[in-house]
């Protein structure tokens, strides 16, 4: 019985210490151990190293059999399901299946948009884009059906009913007043009124019942139509929805829905999805939509069933999916299984490039980062590579140079990876003789400050938050700053520290903001834009202000014509890198894992989420 | 006794109201977070927040909402509705107590069955190899984190991702009532880890009590008098040893059914214990409100019941 013991004490260590060996060292290891494939352009920056076939815009769409359940492995929630409310990953990929917004991004393109309840894209060569830019019509498809209880064909109504609650408080949705309404660069007409809350809106006219007719304050018709493709374009019955609207917050999305997709989650006779096919925090089953037309969707929808178990540890997840039979992950995989299923089940593994970005945020009106050319020191100094390794290596990140990330238009034009040529931005490894030299510059002869004052970093604590406090820390060390690091928890840091301007926070690491839509605006204008400052739930936490970078802003938004709006966007970005009012971090790129017998498609648009309409098995 | 039952049961109350009040003070007057961002969500406009925060009376005097928050605990058991995903708190208990209450229970049972019985033969085997092999096993459980040795044990025996595929893994978990031999099959791996540490530690609280209660006068009494030995042992040795065990086990159930963190985590059981996990992660303070008062509930309960076996246990324990 000793011995017996023994062998299993044995055994346990031999585990732990195998365990231990495969999740450890994971900065330095994981990129020694891929680094095989990568490149390095002249300015030092390491493209990731990906095979041939495991670039997200190379997959094959065509399913491999239809029909079969789908496990969806999930450690976390899902935050809204109402296409109202919802503006999370996780949550749009259970829209991309369940809801036909106007227009669509293909799973394998990020920045080609193309119609999906709307019959075309509005140009002014086919009389869509009419009055300059400030009218914009757009066509429904006729035969697309609401899931059961309600039934009944889609109108044009139910997109105007649907966008316009956008307004409702109880919706709440986060992107409304950003593209449709009063913090919007083309408004809708009428939308800006303080009292208006969701109701029937002058800017938008639906003549009959595949019609609609917007209406703008100003010619920003080419943003206007990338923003209908977010979810809350997606058409809503409103005798079904309106009544669960004034409850607040609505109970449409956590106790009713009504699908237009292919799927739809698993409700009762009411369409009542909560306690049925949704239970929070547990679990989620889509099903077949029955009313679902296949001639009106470009949506395949091979599967015939997808199951979604959420919570549990992430490592055991991991296996779990790639040990097994039909199942997928579906959000952020474990440094330690990225590696594994990079080393041990290549075929299981693939990413997409351009999934999201992080950069640190300087306070550009408080403290010692009002000074520009200590924000370029700080630049200079900080080591990207390092973070990148932090993140959990070049399979997961590479160095970012300036605040477009792939995937998004005017990227390219904006300096592309290498990013705009200016000395603090050249060596992604930290290079502390420009940092110096930017210090001199800043009126510190010794190239390191002297000053008395202490700058503040606040991170979140949880995830790789300390990893890259510590980095900054040293950076910001590097240059003479009297660096304090306060570790909170991330809600806690977005809702009390960086949100908020009047505490003067100088330096917030891990920032990140995720494109809306392929347009450029929608990475820059919330986080950067002056005029956006608020006092509470503040994006631009570098309280970037600059006239010079606001007015750009304004006359981008305008821009009506595809080149030159991106171009337009690249100046900006460039402008941000020469006031260097943050500094990039890394451009993401999204390993996703899946069992062997799947053929996943993921949406290189949405973070490089499994698109379920798409994904088959094999 | 109906009158030391009744004082517990309103002293009971009493706590619970308290333990109330602390949750309104910490999560209502001295949030981490403004509570109407945090339900806003990241991205949301100022009137959104504004209006949010009307709806949740932030804008109302602090006793107001007190009284109100109050009123809604104790006459309608009402938490209000998670921030995260809307749905009210109360359901989202009332979902996840099926599963604790399954883990708990079963976890309980086994490690009553292993600890008592070797704390009891290791006290009578006092010095014996028994008494150490038994007291370094338990040395060795008490030891082990429950989150290493749940990972460990799935890494070993689960089915799907084991090296001996032997037991039902995470995520495996389903209700009693839709099959009760997955169920069964579902929570064996969870019990014994559950149960590993809290049955070592009982065995080695036993065995001391145990071994200090047969020194005393009145089992040298029992056995003057020609008592069996067992009898002795069971009726005058444990009887008395075990109320110690019993303060620990009142404590520890009503822990549990307010959640095993850990256990449920690493299991993925949807629990009480995952849904306070995530709440605590996501700064959801409802659930975390809800979550709180629910687990004082349950260790008010738990310690009642306990006071109450004390009686029957220990003749010298009287209740006036």
């Amino acid at each position: 019985m000793r011995g017996s013991r023994n062998l299993i004490a044995l055994a346990v260590t031999l585990l732990l210490a195998a365990g231990i060996s495969a999740c450890g060292g994971s900065s330095s290891s994981s990129s020694s151990s891929s680094g095989g494939g990568s490149a390095t352009t002249s300015s030092g920056v390491k493209a990731p190293p990906l095979k041939p076939g495991e670039s997200i815009n190379g997959q094959q769409l065509l399913g491999k059999k239809k029909g079969g359940t789908l496990t969806v492995l999930s450690n976390g929630d899902f935050e809204h399901l109402d296409p109202g409310s919802a503006y999370y990953a996780l949550d749009y990929g259970i829209i991309q299946a369940t809801a036909r917004p106007l227009f669509s991004y293909p799973p394998n393109s990020a920045t080609t948009l193309r119609p999906d309840l709307a019959t075309t894209i509005p140009t002014t060569a086919n009389g869509g884009i009419t009055d300059g830019g400030k009218t914009i019509t757009v066509h429904i498809r006729s035969g697309v059906r609401f899931s059961p209880p309600v039934n009944r064909a889609v109108t044009s109504k139910d997109v105007a009913f649907a966008l316009e609650r956008g307004a409702n408080p109880n919706v709440g949705n986060a992107y409304w007043p950003a593209y449709f309404g009063a913090g919007s660069p083309a408004p809708l007409v009428g939308s800006t009124s303080a009292s208006y809350k969701g109701g029937p809106l002058k800017g938008i006219e639906t003549p009959n019942n595949t019609t609609l007719v917007f209406h703008l304050t100003k010619p920003g018709a080419a943003v206007f139509i990338s923003a209908l493709s977010l979810p809350l374009s997606a058409p809503l019955p409103k005798e079904f929805v309106g009544p669960l609207d004034k409850h607040a917050p609505t109970t449409y999305g956590t106790t009713y829905l009504v699908s237009t997709g292919p799927y739809m989650i698993q409700a009762n006779s009411k369409g009542k999805i909560q306690g049925i096919g949704y239970q929070p925090g547990k679990s989620e089953t889509l099903v077949r939509n029955p009313n679902w037309n296949a001639k009106t969707d470009f949506r395949p929808a091979y599967l015939n069933e997808i199951k979604f178990s959420i919570g549990g540890d992430a490592t055991v997840i991991g296996q779990q999916v790639l040990k097994g039979q039909s199942s997928v992950q579906l959000d952020t995989v474990e440094n330690s299984i990225v590696k594994q299923a990079y080393q041990q089940y290549p075929s299981q593994i693939n990413f997409t490039p351009g999934s999201g970005d992080h950069y640190l945020t300087l306070d550009t009106q408080h403290g010692v980062f009002k000074n520009v050319n200590i924000r370029r020191a700080m630049w200079a100094a900080l080591d990207r590579m390092a973070i990148v390794k932090a993140r959990g290596g070049l399979l997961v990140a590479t160095p970012g140079t300036h605040f477009i990330y792939p995937g998004v238009n005017g990227f390219d034009q904006a300096g592309g990876a290498a990013g705009p040529q200016v000395d603090f931005n050249k060596n992604v490894n930290g290079d502390l003789a420009v940092a110096a030299k930017y210090m001199k510059a800043a009126g510190y002869p010794s190239g390191k400050y002297t000053g008395k004052e202490t700058t503040l970093i606040v991170v979140g604590s949880g995830g790789n938050g300390p990893a890259i406090a510590q980095i900054v820390n040293n950076a910001a060390t590097a240059i003479g700053l009297h660096a304090k690091v306060s570790l909170v928890d991330q809600s806690v840091m977005y809702s009390k520290y960086c949100g908020v301007p009047k505490q003067e926070i100088d330096a917030c690491p891990t920032a990140g903001w995720i494109r809306d839509f392929a347009d450029p605006l929608s990475v820059l204008y919330a986080p950067f834009y002056g005029p956006a400052i608020v006092p509470t739930n503040n994006s631009n936490w570098s309280q970037q202000n600059d006239p010079a970078i606001n007015k750009a802003m304004a006359k981008a938004a305008l821009i009506n014509d595809p080149a030159a709006h991106a171009q337009a966007w690249a100046n900006i970005d460039k402008m941000l890198v020469d006031q260097a009012v943050a500094v990039p971090e890394d451009f993401d790129s999204e390993a996703n894992i899946f069992s062997k017998n799947v053929a996943p498609v993921n949406m290189a648009w949405n973070e490089g989420l499994f698109d379920f309409s798409f994904t088959s098995l094999k | 006794m109906a009158t030391y039952i009744a004082r517990r049961v309103l002293w009971g109350i009493v706590l619970i109201i308290l333990v109330s009040a602390l949750t309104f003070l910490f999560f209502d007057i001295l949030p981490s977070a403004d509570p109407a961002v945090l339900r806003a969500g990241r991205n949301s406009s100022p009137a959104t927040i504004a209006h949010i925060r009307q709806e949740l009376g932030l804008n109302r005097p602090v006793y107001t909402q007190f009284f109100s928050y109050m009123k809604n605990i104790i006459l309608h058991f009402n938490f209000g509705y998670s921030f995260y995903s809307g749905a009210p708190v109360l359901g989202l208990i009332k979902d996840r107590l099926p599963a604790t209450l399954s883990l708990t229970v079963g976890a309980a049972v086994i490690w009553l069955l292993m600890g008592i019985p070797v704390g009891i033969i290791s006290a009578i085997k006092r010095g014996s190899i028994l008494d150490r092999v038994s007291m370094g096993v338990a040395l060795v459980f008490v030891s082990m984190p429950v989150f290493w040795l749940g990972l460990v044990v799935l890494f070993l025996f689960a089915k799907d991702i084991g090296r001996f595929h032997v037991f039902l893994g995470a995520n495996t978990y389903v209700g009693l009532t839709s099959n009760p031999a997955r169920w069964f099959g579902s929570l064996l791996l969870p019990w014994f880890v559950l149960a590993a540490t809290s049955a070592a530690i009982y065995s080695r609280v036993l065995r001391g009590s145990l071994i200090e209660a047969m020194g005393e006068d009145y089992i040298r009494t029992a056995r003057a008098k020609g008592l069996r030995e067992r009898r002795v042992i069971w009726r005058h040795g444990v009887r008395s040893a075990i109320t110690p065990v019993l303060t620990i086990f009142g404590l520890d159930v009503g822990a549990l059914l307010g959640g095993a963190v850990i256990t449920e985590t690493v299991f993925n059981i949807p629990g009480i214990g995952r849904l306070n996990y995530t709440a605590i992660v996501q700064s959801d303070f409802p659930i975390v409100q809800g979550t709180v008062i629910l687990a004082a509930l349950f260790i008010v309960i738990a310690n009642i019941i306990v006071d109450i076996s004390y009686a029957y246990l220990d003749p010298r324990v009287r209740y006036s």
